[in-house]
């Protein structure tokens, strides 16, 4: 567009800024003159590109026309005029603070191209679709941690919901192409960030959408990660499903090389999918659900899953160890270095394996590179924060490289200097923190003026977390607040309010404290620390401590009489010291030093003070500043108006203990706590066990836990729904009674897939071995692909469940021919019959989306194992003791079932058997009358094992109706075999 | 885990390009953002300091091509050098696209970058990481109409 680029040159060549505008104003008449015509397209085009570069150039609110012919852009059928068009749009139309809400702006974009969207999706031209799903991705973005939501009560909530279920059906459609499905998932991602609730209502969606992890396609791979991501935030439970294709996944790209040519970037194999894949298991295992339990942990993957994970790292470590050429190929190889050193925490790692990497990272502290410095300062942070189990290994460690890292405080590079006070805020602990501290105190006044009150807050912080002695807790923070008492140009304060309102919090709160605190701030009055003794260069000059005079005004006023009586504590003195600092401190400071001595006053009414404290009222009483005449007007009434102080003496009432549950210092330690993300060992703070205050007669507990902000918080912003019962799909039944019955078989069949089982028992330890046949590759030739287990549901409690799952051994995500998969059992309990799990699966078959929900029995008579009893003689007394032992009602239980067809003794005895009685006695069949079997068997759990006896007696003629009459030696037990029985021979639910 | 915004600013603080993806963000935002960061990156010293810096609850990763700082914000849990090596894949995109990109190719092709973007990042992610895929892709939208 030759017109564009000579008008740029024109504007590049003005001599001034006048000359610019000039020739702005200039173009933008043209170009209002040029509208008012007819144009073409191409005209169209280079008009609208003009007013976009003016736009860009800073001369926002001279555009305030060409929307109409945007959209004109915007409707063409030419790729161009159309791709303008949504350039246009999405750079004039902005989020303005002055005339909205970030929620009415995206609303509003919206009712503006709403149509133009629908339409363009809706078109054959699939360039167009691409236009419009990046639109919305771009356009309708919101960070992750904004709280802008749509709700379904909204006005417009019907239009995004048009354009969530058309971007959806993109991502879904077997046919779409992957550049297609690629931009739109992460324009449903946008979306659903916007209004997750869809997601929510239309939990059917979820296990589609997992299944993109299983794409071919590199970049449909990488652009549905941020949604995967997504998704299982909002339900942590489909984490498990989606976490062996990742493993697989990187297995054969990192293990395996398996990578198509066009993927490497210089010699990595897509190294930025490596990372994210990474990245994404780290962040499922900070993941933490409504009540704070991790939703993954190691002991719930598979076997094969997590030594895939756990060879990519080992690998990944292993390939940054050679060095390679060029500084793309080795930030790759860096990159997924870091990654999976961050991940390795999580796989159980030994202290070994933790501390080589934690020395290998030291020694990358001397590197010459910032970067290298940087990266090594970071990977530190996460895995010490996050390694419980081997701190005291890592301590020594620490003592021995503390030095190198408060050599880093004074890199030459902020980054650095921060992330290494991250660092020894994050490995402080009992046996260092004294060295920690006081080296951070003597950092203070070297520090960036950027740094300090974060500086400041994590002093306050580590000393309150490992304080063991009150009188070092106070020094360390009385010096804090004195070697910190300066302020920046704007006058704020580098230590935050809180630090000091805290100490004050903590000396009131604890009688003993009180006393050696009134001395410890009077000799600080009179003496103060000299910032740092052993610097060698001289710090800047600290000037008077305002937050040291706050502390002063308050503990002085409050307590300085408990030590007036000592030599050289005297009240006079206190007084002197406080009214010598009074002109040099701030009005706030001034209007608590007011009050102060007003305690005094009425304390020690026959000092020679009080003379100077009436004057002092008197005068400021004029004072121009509203908070300071009040008080000074106030006081003064009072301490005149009666000779004994009565009135006064109610007001300076000792203060009550604080109760405010926590400190606020957390909050503001800055993005650490983003990075550590999970909490550390919750450390009881040893002062919080003193806090209770005895002395002033409260009895208002409080709580002095400083937890590490937990970012987690909010994983599921809608709270923890009760959870809707999983519909199982047809047929479900007659593979879960099969299972009943035999430990062979088939388990579910349909068209596509067929399952069987086998049931291997030991005691209370069951396998359950399932085989997935591909039923397709006989009739149309299809593989199985994206076989995943979206969930393995058990329906016993969470609390002391009565038995646990875990999966032995995943199917393989495609299936040829066929696959096995292990799911092993134990058996902690009496399991009720109510509690068998479901299992859920979900596949794709020649490009339909099939999911299965089944039932399987996990029973307590699935651990029967026979006893052998010599004869009916011995059955006999046996039952009679569970009868004396417990009574009928809790040792027996009898049913009456009826059968479909006919039963004889022999079937029922290989029933018994079968189930895993030894029969002790049976009828002959020849015995028309009467049928009656006699069985018995032990039954296991992890707690406990119980003997159980049965007898089957016919009631009926003709073998159809039985009495069925257990006892067992657990008390209840009877009634759950019973009714386990009953349920074999019916049938019925 | 995202991009908030990627900017491309010279060395006197020009904006070259300024790609937002965080909608949170309002026009005064984004104005202030680009001088306080033309500011915090250019008094940096590239020998001595790293490619990466804090700035407001994000932290930035840089370089700086020519004259030509290529700046992107992410999120504090991200990986530096993953977005750092992020940045060079667009220059190399731009170079080859542009053949020998300079600073002149960015101002007079200022609403082409929109489109090479659009056809790397999507919503603050990646989308796509093989050149050869996004150069195709180029070429064949060039191409139509």
């Amino acid at each position: 567009m030759k017109g564009l680029t000579q008008f740029i040159v024109d504007l590049r060549n003005s001599k001034d800024l006048q000359e610019e505008n000039k020739r702005i104003n200039l173009e933008i008449n043209n170009i209002q003159t040029k509208f008012s015509s007819n144009l073409n397209g191409y005209q169209k085009k280079k008009y609208v590109c003009k007013l976009i570069y003016i736009y860009l150039l800073g001369y926002i609110d001279a555009i305030d026309f060409g929307l109409k012919e945007t959209f004109e852009l915007l409707n063409s059928s030419a790729y161009s005029e159309k791709q303008l068009g949504y350039v246009a749009l999405s750079v004039l139309v902005n989020n303005d603070k002055a005339k909205q809400t970030t929620k009415d702006y995206l609303n509003s974009s919206l009712s503006l191209v709403h149509q133009n969207l629908i339409k363009d999706l809706q078109s054959n031209n699939e360039d167009f679709n691409c236009l419009a799903l990046q639109f919305i991705g771009s356009n309708f973005n919101i960070s992750e941690s904004s709280t802008v939501r749509v709700e379904e009560s909204d006005e417009d909530s019907a239009k995004w919901l048009e354009l969530i279920d058309i971007v959806y059906s993109f991502v879904t459609s077997p046919i779409q192409k992957p550049l297609t499905k690629k931009k739109a998932s992460l324009a449903l991602y946008s979306l659903l960030k916007l209004y997750p609730q869809v997601l929510l209502s239309n939990s059917n969606w979820i296990p589609r959408l997992l299944t993109l992890v299983d794409d071919k396609d590199y970049g449909v791979a990488i652009s549905c990660i941020p949604l995967l991501h997504y998704i299982v935030r909002l339900k942590p439970q489909f984490v498990k499903s989606i976490i062996p294709a990742i493993s697989l996944r990187l297995y054969s790209i990192v293990i395996e090389n398996k990578c198509p040519e066009e993927y490497y970037y210089y010699k990595s194999p897509v190294p930025w999918l490596v990372v994210k894949l990474l990245q994404l298991i780290e962040h499922f295992f900070l993941l933490t659900d409504a009540n704070d339990f991790s939703v993954l942990s190691i002991a719930t993957l598979d076997e094969q899953t997590l030594n895939n994970f756990r060879s990519v790292v080992a690998k990944s470590i292993q390939n940054a160890s050679h060095p390679v050429k060029g500084l793309p190929n080795r930030n790759s190889q860096s990159s997924i270095l870091f990654q999976a050193v961050s991940l390795a925490v999580f796989l159980d790692a030994s202290a070994d394996a933790i501390n080589g990497a934690i020395n290998a990272l030291m020694m990358l502290l001397d590197s010459n590179e910032t970067n290298t410095r940087y990266l090594a300062l970071d990977a530190l942070i996460k895995l010490t924060a996050r390694s419980n189990t081997n701190c005291l290994t890592m301590t020594d460690r620490f003592d021995v490289n503390l030095p190198k890292i408060f050599h880093l405080l004074h890199d030459k590079d902020i980054s650095v200097r921060r992330k290494s006070l991250d660092l020894l805020y994050t490995i402080c602990n009992p046996s260092s923190y004294n060295t920690i501290i006081s080296k951070l105190l003597d950092y203070f006044p070297f520090s960036d003026f950027t740094l300090k009150s974060e500086l400041g807050i994590k002093i306050a912080i580590l000393a309150e977390r490992f304080a063991t002695d009150f009188t070092w807790y106070v020094t360390t923070m009385l010096k804090l607040l004195s070697i910190g008492g300066g302020s920046n140009s704007n006058g704020i304060s580098y230590i935050s309010n809180e630090v000091w309102e805290r100490i004050v919090q903590i000396v009131v709160n604890n009688e003993s404290l009180q006393k050696m605190t009134c001395k410890l701030v009077i000799n600080l009055l009179k003496k103060p620390f000299s910032a740092s003794t052993h610097a060698s260069t001289q710090p800047p000059p600290t000037g008077v401590s305002e937050n040291l005079i706050k502390v002063a005004a308050f503990v002085l006023g409050e307590f300085g009489e408990q030590v007036s009586s000592t030599e050289g504590f005297h009240i006079s003195l206190q007084f002197r010291l406080l009214y010598d600092a009074y002109f040099k401190v701030s009005l706030t400071t001034r209007a608590m030093l007011l009050t102060t001595f007003l305690k005094f006053l009425v304390k020690f009414p026959d000092e020679d003070f009080v003379p100077d404290i009436v004057d002092l009222y008197e005068i400021e009483a004029l004072s121009i500043d509203l908070e300071i005449q009040t008080r000074s007007h106030e006081y003064l009434g009072l301490v005149t108006s009666q000779s004994n102080f009565k009135l006064a003496n109610s007001v300076v009432k000792p203060l009550p203990a604080f109760v405010q549950k926590e400190s606020h210092l957390v909050n503001r330690i800055g993005s650490v706590s983003q990075i550590v993300g999970v909490n550390r060992s919750k450390s009881l703070l040893v002062l919080a066990k003193n806090i209770n205050s005895t002395s002033k007669g409260e009895s208002t507990t409080r709580s002095n836990t400083l937890d590490d902000d937990d970012e987690e918080d909010d994983s599921n912003p809608f709270g923890d729904e009760k959870k809707a019962p999983t519909t199982l799909s047809p047929n479900w039944y007659s593979g879960y009674h099969r299972m009943l019955h035999y430990d062979a078989g088939i388990f579910y069949e349909d068209q596509l897939i067929k399952i069987t089982y086998r049931v291997l028992k030991e005691a209370f330890n069951i396998v359950l071995k399932f085989t997935i046949i591909n039923n397709s590759a006989k009739t149309t030739g299809t593989d199985i692909s994206g076989f995943t287990v979206l969930d393995l549901e058990s329906l016993t409690g969470n609390q002391d469940p009565n038995y646990v799952l875990n999966i032995k051994q995943l199917p393989d995500p495609t299936i040829h021919d066929k696959s096995t998969m292990e799911i092993g059992i134990k058996v902690r309990n009496v399991i009720e019959n109510h509690e068998s799990p479901i299992l859920s699966l979900s596949f794709m078959c020649g490009g339909s989306f099939n999911s299965l929900n089944l039932k399987f029995p996990v029973l307590l008579l699935k651990t029967l194992s026979s006893t052998v009893l010599t004869g009916i003689d011995e059955f006999n007394k046996r039952w009679q003791q569970i009868g004396d032992l417990l009574g009928v009602k809790e040792g027996e239980c009898s049913v009456k079932v009826s059968i479909t067809h006919r039963y004889n003794s022999s079937n029922i005895s290989r029933l018994l058997t079968r189930l895993g009685f030894a029969v002790v006695h049976s009828t002959t069949d020849d015995d028309v009358n009467e049928i009656l079997v006699f069985g018995a068997g032990i039954l296991h759990t992890q707690k406990t094992n119980y003997g159980v006896l049965t007898t089957i007696r016919s009631v009926d003629q003709i073998g159809k109706e039985f009495e069925i009459k257990v006892r067992c030696s657990g008390g209840g037990v009877a009634d759950v075999i019973c009714s386990t029985l009953k349920e074999i021979f019916e049938g019925k639910f | 885990m995202s991009i908030h915004f990627i900017l491309v600013l010279n060395r006197q603080g020009k904006t070259r390009l300024a790609k937002w993806f965080n909608n949170n963000y309002t026009l005064q935002d984004k104005q202030r953002f680009v001088s306080e960061i033309h500011r915090l990156i250019s008094s940096r010293d590239s020998r001595h300091q790293s490619n990466f810096v804090e700035y407001q609850s994000n932290k930035l990763v840089y370089r700086r091509y020519a004259g030509l700082y290529f700046i992107s914000s992410i999120d504090l849990i991200d990986s530096e050098l993953s977005y750092l090596e992020s940045l060079h894949f667009l220059v190399e995109i731009l170079d080859v696209y542009f053949n020998n990109v300079c600073e002149l190719d960015m101002v007079f092709n200022f609403y082409k970058l929109y489109n090479i973007v659009d056809e790397i990042y999507l919503g603050g992610e990646i989308q796509e990481i093989s050149k050869q895929k996004i150069l195709d892709r180029l070429a064949y939208l060039d191409k139509l109409d």
